[in-house]
């Protein structure tokens, strides 16, 4: 189990800084994510870890020792590549015995480990296979295998779930979050997909254009994002800017656009401009004549449409002012959910975060 | 994603070697050579020789002909190979799969012997003008433009089909589709959008040609006879017909330099920049095409393919006839081929060595020079990139000039022997190796070398232990490929051989001058042999390098 800092990091490309200047503690055992849009310097960041990318700035140590200035080969860490990167010339054996013969390990305890790391991965009896008689699936399995059996002091996995279908996508991060626990290896994790990020992860750091936007454990991320940024990528949400109309103690109240949003916020000064974001289940269609929640705010609106996804339904809405709303609720919506109806919705302004306007 | 090891020396040490190897071996003796022409006997710089070059008509003539010539060899090539393209490309004709075999084989068999096989047939002794002169069919003269045309249209045209049928093939048929969905009639299409994509391509492989005509030595000195070309005239000026002249051989070769080069900064610079990726997942679907069209397509691509073999095929079936003296008896004979080896099987025996030798030496060159432009985005794999292409502008008679005269005194004495030869080849026929690798090294993921890397194989292990034998399929291709290229050599080597060390080129180049016609003609057949045989054997190799050669 190994800490991994990662200090004022700074990689540029050309003109172009790919890492700008970020600073990071990943925990012993931590499993940690990288997350943000292409291009927003996560893969750069991760392979600066793994010594493909030269820094030009910074300093990345594992524990107390600096490792930026190591070759690559020789900063033990393990790598799943994006594609698996299987060697195309080797047997499944072959493929995970490759690090322990360039560690010069002994022949019957590379066996020995390359059988244990095939059963951790649920590929036993495949030793003689050739990858290319393998699924993908399997492949990604020989990859975390091999990336393993060297017992790295960090695993990297760069996007090593975007080449699956969707629903062994699913299944395979809930086995690689599994073997990280199992082991308690440090884990960083890029990935461009929110969801995976938010299920598989013990921390979030959402990148954008090279620099950290926040960094926190996946509630804390999507509940309550730091900027409008993250709240938008993290998920559906409804943004609305306006300004700060009344302060009520720990609450606020903000005219947006024909309608007023009430919020749970401090620090933020009448007149200010802000922008509000309401997550669509946040939102609760009241039915006729029901009284929101105490404590709760309302809002009255007319169903533009309506989108059955099976297990979710996702309404839009018109508020005053013509301000559109998304709301997301599980299972089918009642009868009087149709476009054209007025409904009145409510909301807990603790759900609602607040930013101020750029 | 490119790979950036910090602090690696793999790169470092391969562009060390690479330069010491081309400058010692490329530039040095261009430089040697220029410097000649601007040196008078005393050693003093001077520039009468370009003046007395340059302002001789006969001079003026050859750099015009050199021009004229290519020009038009690149116009019959480009009016042959582009049609041809299509048709492979896009039409309905059957034996695709041997047409391309057939039509990739020009590229590497001797043009040279190409050049000779039409004498024998069509010259003025030659078996079918004898046979019509017989029949009181009158023949004209294919010594000249029209045979030196000829020849090059019929072994350099598969430097624009291949290219071109790259390019066709690259068009994603949904382009076409959606041309046609907005309501562009088919030709239109063609003409608007399929065209303009694949003209880059045309343009590449017509350039290619052009260069190809400027610097070729052996089809000239068969065919020119009195017409001055430029290749031709510089490698008389220097061996000599009263004296050696160096200095005016080194007008001439800086004249024919700057031509190539010209040639091959217009490739790389203007072409590279217009080639239209249209990322096509799976070739376009042939057209129907009616009766006629299908038949007339199937004419054309056998008719050419097979029209432009002739040569090889003549010189081939000349060999098993019986010669007296120049003159061809009617009758079978193996006689041409007990004469040859009588003579001596040295000649042969060179040629295999030679050959062998600077296969291994420009593979053991050229593959990490490639893995470094190909995996390193670094200044000094941009310099090494336009380096490695240089041999690709001096004509090999030129690089045989400057090597006798850098080496043929002082420190280092290589001329007489073997190792200057096989170096010469090595410098010839690297731009090849280089693009070969790279090109294998494009479809190999840097990924999977990143894996190994991580794993803690150093760089230099990895490229050993991973990368070569991931790339050995392509590289054995590659050297088989330069393998035939070398044994067919002719321009370096006739001014770098020495009488032990002459090659069955040689012996053709030889024969020439004197009444051996019997004898050329088997040692020809004896090359044809020696290259066609390895190509056929290892073909599924070098499917993916035809078109790694351009």
């Amino acid at each position: 189990m190994t800490a991994v800092t990662i200090d004022r990091v700074e990689k540029r490309f050309g003109a172009v800084r790919a890492v700008a200047g970020v600073t990071l503690e990943i925990r012993e055992g931590e499993f940690f994510t990288l997350l943000g849009p292409s291009g927003c310097g996560k893969t750069t960041l991760l392979r600066t870890v793994a010594g493909f990318a030269d820094l030009d700035g910074g300093e990345i140590r594992f524990g107390k020792r600096r490792i930026d200035t190591l070759p690559p080969h020789r900063r033990n860490t393990g790598m799943v590549f994006q594609n698996y990167a299987i060697f195309p010339n080797l047997t499944v054996a072959g493929n995970v015995a490759y690090g322990l013969k360039a560690r010069s390990t002994p022949a019957a305890a590379t066996a020995e480990r390359v059988a244990a790391a095939l059963r951790l991965v649920h590929l036993e009896g495949y030793d003689g296979r050739w990858p290319h008689q393998l699924s993908g699936g399997q492949l990604q399995r020989v990859a975390i295998a091999r990336a393993l059996v060297i017992e790295p002091e960090v695993l990297l996995l760069d996007e090593p779930l975007s080449n699956l279908d969707a629903k062994l996508r699913v299944e395979m991060r809930g086995e690689i979050r599994e073997l990280q626990q199992k082991l308690g290896i440090t884990a960083l994790y890029v990935t461009h997909d929110q969801e995976e990020a938010l299920a598989i992860s013990d921390r979030i750091a959402v990148m954008r254009g090279g620099a950290l936007e926040q960094v926190g454990p996946p509630a804390e991320i999507y509940a309550r994002p730091a900027t409008p940024f993250v709240a938008e990528f993290m998920g559906t949400t409804n943004l609305m800017a306006g300004k700060v109309a009344e302060v009520l103690g720990g609450r606020i109240r903000i005219a947006a656009r024909g309608i007023a949003v009430e919020a749970q916020a401090q620090g933020h000064a009448v007149g200010a401009a802000v922008i509000a974001s309401l997550r669509p289940e946040t939102l609760r269609l009241l039915r006729s004549g029901e009284a929101p929640p105490s404590g709760w705010a309302r809002i009255e609106a007319t169903v533009a449409r309506v989108e059955l996804l099976g297990a979710l339904t996702r309404v839009e809405l018109r508020a005053a002012g013509g301000t559109p709303l998304k709301l997301a609720m599980l299972d089918l919506p009642p009868e009087a959910v149709a476009p054209g109806k007025a409904v009145a919705l409510a909301y807990d302004p603790a759900r609602v975060a607040v930013f101020a306007a750029p | 994603m490119t790979l950036l090891k910090p602090r690696s020396s793999f790169p470092l040490a391969v562009a060390a070697i690479a330069f010491l190897f081309l400058g010692l071996f490329l530039l040095y003796p261009v430089f040697t050579i220029f410097k000649a022409g601007f040196l008078d006997p005393a050693g003093n710089f001077t520039l009468v020789n370009y003046v007395q070059i340059l302002s001789r008509s006969f001079y003026q003539a050859s750099l015009g002909n050199s021009l004229e010539i290519g020009a038009l060899a690149t116009l019959t090539t480009t009016a042959l190979g582009v049609p041809l393209a299509f048709c492979l490309a896009r039409l309905p004709v059957p034996g695709k799969a041997l047409i391309l075999v057939l039509a990739a084989l020009p590229l590497v068999l001797p043009s040279f012997v190409g050049a000779y096989a039409l004498v024998l047939m069509f010259g003025r002794a030659g078996v079918v003008t004898r046979f019509l002169r017989d029949l009181g069919i009158p023949f004209g003269s294919i010594y000249g433009t029209p045979g030196l045309v000829a020849v090059y249209t019929v072994t350099l045209y598969p430097y624009v089909v291949l290219p071109t049928l790259a390019a066709f093939k690259a068009v994603d048929v949904s382009i076409e589709e959606a041309g046609q969905n907005l309501g562009a009639s088919r030709w239109r299409v063609f003409r608007t959008v399929i065209l303009p994509v694949v003209i880059p391509s045309v343009l590449s492989g017509a350039l290619l040609v052009f260069m190809e005509t400027l610097e070729n030595f052996g089809v000239p000195f068969v065919l020119a006879e009195d017409k001055p070309i430029l290749a031709v005239e510089a490698y008389k000026l220097f061996v000599g017909e009263v004296s050696a002249n160096p200095a005016s051989a080194g007008v001439l070769a800086l004249v024919l330099v700057l031509c190539t080069t010209t040639a091959l900064l217009i490739q790389r610079h203007y072409l590279a920049r217009r080639r239209y990726a249209t990322g096509a997942r799976a070739a376009p679907p042939e057209l129907r095409a009616s009766r006629p069209w299908r038949i007339l397509a199937t004419l054309y691509s056998w008719g050419l393919v097979l029209a432009a073999l002739v040569p090889f095929f003549g010189v081939l079936a000349i060999s098993f006839l019986e010669y007296r003296g120049p003159v061809l008896q009617g009758n079978l004979s193996l006689g041409n081929f007990a004469d040859l080896m009588h003579r001596s099987t040295r000649p042969l025996e060179n040629t295999v060595l030679l050959a062998t030798a600077a296969a291994i030496g420009a593979a053991a060159l050229g593959v990490p020079i490639g893995y470094v432009l190909t995996r390193f985005r670094s200044g000094i794999a941009h310099v090494l990139d336009v380096v490695a292409m240089m041999p690709f502008a001096v004509a090999g008679t030129v690089l045989g000039i400057g090597l006798v005269i850098s080496y043929n005194s002082g420190w280092v004495i290589l001329t007489g022997g073997p190792i200057i030869m096989v170096l010469a080849y090595m410098v010839r026929k690297l731009p090849f190796n280089v693009r070969a690798s790279s090109a294998i090294l494009h479809q190999l993921d840097p990924s999977l070398e990143e894996a190994s890397i991580n794993l803690g194989v150093s760089p230099a292990r990895t490229f050993f232990k991973l990368t070569v034998p991931l790339m050995l399929g392509g590289i054995v291709g590659g050297m088989v490929l330069t393998w035939v290229t070398v044994a067919s050599e002719l321009s370096s080597t006739v001014i770098l051989y020495s009488g032990p060390w002459a090659t069955m080129t040689v012996v053709m180049f030889e024969a020439l001058e004197g009444t051996g016609a019997g004898i050329a003609a088997a040692a020809a057949a004896v090359l044809i042999l020696a290259t066609a045989v390895p190509l056929l054997l290892v073909y599924r190799l070098l499917r993916r390098y035809e078109l790694a050669v351009m």
